[in-house]
């Protein structure tokens, strides 16, 4: 089974280089079509038109487009993104700074969004044919129709406000280090045996991570309940019953395992939207992400550091993909016959 | 591998995790209960800390407690002695001779001399770093220095706002010696200035963490931690205040000034600061012809805007200065009167049946209410006869767009000066051979012009305040309000009020 998980990696990494050379250049040739000029906001304000000519040939945007691009991606290559316009720093540094943290919140999240959905998927299917079915069923629309920022207001407002319950400032408690080793706070706090500052951290982490989570939860939820009536129209459940297994014995040891595949590739894709959505969920919570660095990025039209994180999205999400197409061959035994 | 958690084992595993969490639940809270601990709720972070790097007119009181200003303001704007004990510009300001502190040092040890003074006047400028005030001191041909504490600026034309410049954006000394052998990477990570707090953690977008200088030459701050969040959303900035997670914010939306007001515990306040709302408007187009520009000025309502949008507490101004700075008219008007812009458009043949069109740019979301006012200001002039076109523009795209005359007729601006002074309102936004000013129109821009080069101040005032009349008289530009700043603070933390809107963190004090 490892061989065949091997393979599978080496070959969806060999298929990301042609994708990602594609949605750089797209990336690359969208902004470049866009009427600013970056060597004009390089410079203050009052910077003659000489002085912007000089940066334009600095920044090689006299060239013709192709040329610059493979300039760009030459020093992308050597991680070297460009200076960002805004913060006059390196933009692949901006970037190694802030995506620790973005991981670990849409991690958070989505392990959230999971167990709410397979525990809300589960509920709804237990509840089919009762009166409470259509209740669960039109709150489960109505969940769906919240998008993440607007549960992050509610639970910022609900637990943060009302409840004082959760801090919803930056990612841990003022005045308590914060450990560099790996750049995942949750993981150098423990490596660097500082109990308090992981308590800290996760309290920070619940509530971005909740709504986060809470927005993606819904649609986990209903792939699995119809992926449970699907499976339960199978021949092996009604065997199950003859056989006088109990029906939760049935559903969570029999009916759950098939049921949870497509939930699983759903998962899969809805990661990778998470990933994108902690953009403005990292405002709200002043959280010190990339989607953060991303929002100012979009307001200073400062296109190194929009190229920079936009290519960093995208390999995140072709690494989410190849693991959960592995995942996927892990558990699905017909995959690793063919 | 197989882990088996013993029941035991997990509950106490448990039991510690939740009393770990009850332990630290009263932390956050405990940080800022004290009287030497305050947390603020900031709207941006800083662009770099380099102070001379970028002009961040939101970023100056968090640069002004880790370092300082040659020259300071008092809260009425007044100049102040800082750094400079003394100073002395040359009547025809072609140099200016100044003399510094001899018991500054910075926060590494390191006493502050002219060395620092000339390094960051002079040669960071001249080495070729990419900083603003390369723009705001490129008129210095060199820096004399006499002795430790004596230098002499000298001009390669006429600097007649060299003092005030002293104590506006990006005007902070570095530390040579520091940055010279550290490096500027060093720098950035651990900044040292002579200001009254120190930098003890930064985090990017989130926080900045600051202790106060014992060593600070001058008086000490009366709270010794200051904890700044960053909090980009207005909204979570009145969450914050309102659950203690901070202990003041500004840059809250009208209405919730307004709601905290009457909340115990809470003082709210709406603070009209020199900086002003204006339209910055074109001398071509459909903007050529001055009864259209002066009926577009004549049609808009400033009173109500400032009610429906600033809570009534923002000025209507006449001229491109704030009341209170040294070029302000209290006798001049500017009056809103639709029937005279119908009048005037009538004499160019345009009417309410017959518009004429005009473009407005304005940007979403850079200041308050910005967009619904440019939207409000579309609807007053459709009623005498002008149909808008409103466009959003980024604002980091303004001097871009300006520059290539891709602008529209009229735009909507928000234009800050701290220190109150003519040059930096009129003569910036009037200037044409500055990228601020959208009017190039030569009768106006000669009077700047030759304003910019007048060296007695009492004769530049007059200059300006001359100017400042005939520019709205002649159309070109509409100033519309003074700006408020919005601060929601618990009631018990006081702070010195300054005209130019700083909250400084050194002047906060728990009674």
């Amino acid at each position: 089974m490892i061989a065949v998980v091997l393979k599978l990696i080496v070959h969806r990494l060999l298929a990301a280089v042609p994708i990602l050379l594609v949605v750089s250049a797209l990336l690359f040739c969208v902004l470049r079509l866009l009427p600013v000029d970056p060597a004009a906001m390089s410079l203050p304000p009052n910077a003659t038109i000489v002085e912007i000519e000089a940066k334009r040939r600095d920044m090689g945007l006299d060239r013709p487009l192709p040329q610059q691009y493979l300039i760009w991606l030459r020093g992308a290559l050597h991680g070297d993104f460009g200076r960002s316009i805004a913060l006059r720093r390196e933009a692949g540094s901006l970037v190694a700074a802030t995506l620790p943290a973005t991981i670990q919140l849409a991690v958070a999240a989505m392990v959230i969004a999971a167990a709410l959905g397979v525990g809300g998927g589960l509920l709804l299917f237990h509840l089919r044919d009762t009166l409470f079915e259509t209740i669960a069923d039109l709150t489960s629309i109505a969940l769906l129709s919240i998008p993440e920022f607007l549960w992050g207001l509610i639970l910022l407002f609900v637990f943060g406000v009302v409840l004082d319950l959760l801090p919803f400032t930056g990612a841990v408690a003022p005045g308590l280090p914060q450990p560099q080793i790996t750049g995942f706070l949750l993981l150098d706090s423990l490596l660097a045996g500082r109990f308090d500052v992981f308590v800290s951290a996760c309290r920070h982490l619940i509530l971005p991570a909740a709504a986060l989570g809470l927005a993606f939860s819904p649609a986990i939820m209903r792939v699995l309940r119809s992926s449970l009536f699907d499976v339960y129209h199978e021949d092996y459940i009604a065997q199950a019953r003859l056989r006088g297994l109990s029906e939760s014995r049935i559903l969570l040891r029999h009916a759950l395992k098939n049921a949870a595949l497509p939930t699983l590739t759903l998962a899969g894709v809805q990661f990778g939207i998470l990933f994108s959505g902690t953009l403005l969920v990292e405002v709200i919570y002043s959280y010190p992400g990339m989607g953060n660095l991303m929002v100012d990025a979009v307001r200073n039209v400062d296109l190194p550091l929009i190229q920079a994180i936009g290519l960093t999205y995208c390999v995140v999400v072709l690494l989410i993909n190849t693991a959960v197409d592995s995942l996927y061959v892990v558990l699905n035994p017909k995959l690793r016959v063919q | 591998m197989t882990i088996k958690l013993q029941r035991r084992a997990f509950l106490q595993m448990a039991v510690s995790t939740a009393a770990g969490i009850g332990a630290s639940v009263p932390f956050a809270r405990a940080v800022t209960a004290g009287n030497d601990a305050a947390t603020l709720g900031w709207p941006n972070d800083i662009p770099s800390w380099d102070p001379n790097q970028r002009f961040t007119p939101d970023a100056q009181p968090i640069f002004k407690a880790v370092f300082d200003q040659p020259l300071d303001q008092d809260p009425q704007l007044k100049l102040i002695p800082k750094l400079i004990k003394n100073w002395n510009l040359a009547p025809d300001a072609m140099s200016m001779a100044v003399e510094l502190r001899d018991d500054v040092t910075f926060h590494n040890g390191d006493p502050m001399t002219t060395e620092d003074f000339r390094y960051t006047f002079f040669e960071r400028i001249k080495s070729g770093i990419k900083l603003d005030t390369a723009n705001s001191w490129k008129k210095v041909q060199d820096i004399v220095i006499e002795s430790p504490t004596k230098a002499t600026m000298k001009f390669d034309s006429p600097a007649p706002t060299a003092p005030q410049w002293m104590a506006f954006l990006g005007s902070y000394i570095v530390p040579k010696k520091y940055i010279e052998s550290g490096g500027l990477d060093n720098f950035l990570k651990q900044p040292v200035g002579t200001g009254p707090y120190k930098l003890v953690e930064y985090e990017l977008n989130s926080r900045i963490v600051l202790e106060r200088n014992d060593k600070y030459w001058g008086p000490k701050p009366k709270v010794g931690h200051i904890t700044i969040q960053i909090i980009k959303d207005p909204s979570a900035r009145v969450a914050a205040i309102q659950s203690g997670e901070v202990d003041c914010t500004i840059n809250v939306p009208v209405r919730e000034v307004e709601r905290f007001g009457k909340l115990a515990g809470f003082a709210a306040e709406l603070n009209p600061i020199t900086r002003v709302v204006l339209l910055q408007v074109r001398a071509d187009l459909a903007f050529a012809d001055q009864n259209v520009r002066l009926a577009a000025h004549h049609a808009i309502d400033k009173a109500a805007l400032s009610r429906a949008f600033y809570g009534g507490a923002a000025v209507p101004l006449s001229v491109v200065a704030t009341p209170g700075t040294p070029a302000y008219l209290t006798d001049f008007t500017f009056k809103y009167d639709p029937a005279l812009a119908k009048e005037l458009l009538a004499k160019s043949n345009f009417g309410p049946s017959n518009p004429v069109k005009i473009g407005l740019a304005s940007t979403n979301g850079q200041f308050p209410s910005d967009y619904d006012i440019a939207r409000a200001i579309v609807q007053m002039w459709k009623q005498v006869g002008i149909e808008a076109d409103l466009q959003v523009i980024e604002y980091a795209k303004y001097f871009e767009l300006n520059r290539g005359s891709k602008l529209p007729e009229a735009t909507l601006y928000s234009w800050d000066n701290a220190t109150g002074d003519p040059e930096i309102f009129a003569g910036y936004l009037l200037n044409p051979k500055l990228p601020f000013s959208a009017w190039k129109d030569e009768t106006v821009g000669q009077k700047v012009l030759k304003l910019f080069n007048v060296a007695d101040y009492n004769e530049r005032i007059a200059g300006y305040r001359e100017l400042n009349r005939f520019a709205v008289e002649q159309g070109a530009t509409i100033p519309l309000l003074q700006s408020v700043l919005t601060i929601v603070r618990k009631k018990d933390l006081g702070y010195n009020k300054y005209g130019n809107g700083w909250l400084l963190p050194q002047t906060l004090q728990w009674s």
